[in-house]
């Protein structure tokens, strides 16, 4: 069975979870599910005791189970459970088909960029620590979503900021995910961390290339043994697309 | 030595169900919001006590709105939210505010961040 398919299986389960929480089943928000909650949570914790407005014990244990899940196997969350990561991995390939010519963006604009996912959690956690409220969630994606646009009451800025976004993904692939996802600038550590990372075997790669193409990141898995960037999310997209047997493997390294 | 691919989604699904099994390890402390008055009118063995069940105070921000619509309102002395139990304890003067006025207060409709307004808090019930 291709990888792919049991990992967009499991993408299509939390999506339709989800959104069946969303229209109001179960005894949770679909808020309640959110790591990056935990983190917001967390100050108010530490400093009152008490959890940050619409957010609960369940957003921390989650979190906590994030930690672990990076710690061991990198961000697999952001490609086999979020649905963020879902929905961009899904506009950056209709972006391929309908977008004319590849837009490529160089490693140092890149790099620079990618900066911006930690202001982006700065603004988030300094607003939400202040306040005691998520006053940013208006410009979640995951929020946006899910709540049908805040239930309706998310003004004019929330649809700018959420088409900004869709258009992003649409050119540059993970749009949303490489440059301003602050649950992703908050693993990144972690990340660096963990254990199970993708190592390509020197004897039997032809560098043909494909690994890099697959990736939804961008990453080149052939310019190294082991994978270690803090992005791979072990999506596992470039060991299906790698055209030589046992190249591309999982293996444990620190 | 290579570890089979299939691995991920075990540990994924594997520390999901962990994740939501542990939340009871997280229990929610109660959550309140408590004001006093500098400037209640009448005097203080005058006042009344009035416990209030509103609907739409759920966490900690919610309370401190609630309790923030009262900071400048004559004749109430104290207020404290709890939003663990969803009810708000008021000391009032009757003499310069009545139940039906503090109940007033709370179901007034707020004004959104998109220009709409909407009754956020709803007295379920005054004792």
């Amino acid at each position: 069975m291709k990888i792919r398919y049991l990992r967009w299986s499991l993408l299509t389960v939390v999506v339709g979870a989800l959104t069946w929480m969303a229209l109001g089943n179960g005894e949770r928000s679909f808020e309640a599910y959110c790591p990056f909650g935990g983190i917001e949570s967390l100050y108010g914790l530490f400093r009152e005791g008490q959890f940050t407005c619409a957010l609960g014990p369940l957003n921390l244990s989650m979190l906590v189970a994030i930690l672990v899940l990076t710690l061991l196997a990198k961000k697999a969350f952001c490609s086999w459970v979020c649905p963020i990561g879902f929905l961009g991995e899904l506009l950056s390939k209709i972006g391929i088909k309908i977008v004319p010519g590849k837009f490529q963006i160089s490693e140092s604009v890149n790099r620079w960029f990618k900066l911006l996912r930690y202001i982006s959690l700065a603004a988030v956690l300094f607003f939400t620590y202040r306040t005691g409220e998520l006053i940013l969630r208006g410009y979640d994606p995951f929020y946006a979503i899910f709540s049908g646009m805040g239930h309706g009451t998310l003004g004019n800025v929330t649809i700018l900021v959420m088409s900004l976004i869709a258009i992003g993904s649409l050119v540059i692939p993970m749009f949303f995910c490489r440059y301003l996802c602050p649950l992703g600038a908050a693993l990144d550590p972690f990340s660096k961390l963990g254990l199970i990372k993708i190592c390509r075997n020197e004897e039997t790669c032809i560098e043909c290339g494909e690994c890099q193409t697959a990736c939804p990141h961008g990453l080149a898995p052939q310019d190294t043994i082991f994978l270690r960037d803090s992005d791979c999310t072990n999506c596992l997209e470039c060991v299906e697309a790698c055209p030589e047997e046992e190249t591309l493997n999982l293996k444990l390294k620190l | 030595m290579n570890i089979s691919k299939y691995i991920i989604p075990v540990l994924v699904l594997s520390t999901m169900f962990g994740g939501y099994f542990l939340r009871h390890a997280f229990t929610q402390p109660t959550t309140s919001a408590i004001f006093e008055s500098s400037q209640s009118g009448g005097n203080l063995e005058d006042n009344l006590t009035l416990t209030c069940k509103v609907q739409g105070v759920k966490c900690k921000g919610t309370a401190n709105f609630f309790t923030k619509l009262y900071t400048d309102i004559a004749g109430i002395s104290t207020l404290e939210t709890v939003a663990s139990d969803h009810k708000a304890v008021f000391t009032y003067n009757p003499k310069v505010i009545s139940p039906d006025d503090i109940r007033a207060i709370m179901e007034k409709p707020i004004r959104l961040n998109n220009g709409s307004t909407k009754q956020i808090f709803t007295c379920l019930e005054m004792k």
